[in-house]
């Protein structure tokens, strides 16, 4: 056995000994993943699980590294990419990933990728329509 | 300051580009002439062309310590550069049947699964599936 998988071995048996906690906190990123375009709040996610809110807070934040709205927040962004280069205005796609304010998503999306939507958008149609005539 | 580029230490860069790309399907990005028939050679996710360069450089034929750092990460069976796909279990399927060779099959660490193969250009390569 190499020193890789004995490190594995030794690092799951302490790491990663509690199933129950996570079977919660994969249960809980894929509700995420699926829900991510509808109102979701620690509340919520937590009743799904039965666990204190609190609780499923450090819980998540243990084994993914970063809070359940931070996930949330990185997962609308990824998807609102999508929507935009796809064509679909920003008010539109703003409200399809869940975001309830055109103003925290643009000053989100602009803290996270360093453009503003409509900026990125045009640079991505920009970009295909010069693709196209090359 | 942005993160573009992962350095990935190779002893024959042409044998490496033809892994990465005919077997992994990493896109070619640049290829430029520098002296003694060294290249600047980068590749891109094919799902993700704009996103960060991997450079396949020649560094452990010139340069000792990086050759013994290798070497003993191989021989440990150490990864030091991972990769994220979708699905671990079907990237692992798809590798075999290229023949591609693994010292780790896919296995489940907590809130993830890994599976790591040789990249037969001298570097264990792990694979991460978020779960």
């Amino acid at each position: 056995m190499t020193f890789y998988k004995k490190e594995l071995n030794r690092i799951r048996n302490i790491v990663y000994s509690n199933e129950g906690q996570i079977n919660t906190v994969i249960g809980i990123r894929s509700y995420i993943e699926n829900n991510y375009d509808v109102n979701l709040n620690l509340d919520l996610l937590s009743h799904i699980q039965f666990v204190s809110k609190y609780h499923l807070l450090r819980l998540f934040k243990k084994y993914y590294g970063l809070t359940p709205r931070q996930y949330l927040i990185d997962k609308r962004i990824e998807k609102s990419k999508e929507h935009l280069i796809n064509g679909i205005s920003v008010t539109e796609t703003c409200f399809a990933v869940g975001f309830e304010s055109l103003g925290s998503f643009s000053t989100l999306f602009k803290t996270k990728t360093g453009k503003s939507p409509t900026e990125f958008q045009k640079e991505q149609l920009s970009r295909s329509k010069i693709d196209s005539k090359f | 300051m942005k993160v573009t580029l992962i350095s990935i230490p190779v002893r024959d860069q042409e044998k490496a580009l033809k892994f990465y790309t005919e077997k992994l399907g990493f896109i070619k990005k640049k290829d430029l002439p520098l002296e003694g028939g060294n290249r600047w050679l980068t590749l891109v996710s094919a799902e993700w062309q704009d996103g960060p360069e991997l450079l396949l450089e020649p560094a452990p034929n010139h340069f000792e310590p990086c050759k013994v750092f290798q070497d003993a990460l191989m021989e440990a069976g150490f990864p030091y550069t991972q990769f994220d796909v979708d699905n671990v279990d079907a990237e692992y399927e798809r590798l075999s049947k290229l023949g591609v060779d693994f010292s780790v099959k896919p296995t489940k660490m907590g809130t993830v699964k890994v599976t790591v193969f040789n990249d037969t250009c001298g570097n264990n390569i792990q694979l991460v599936e978020e779960l």
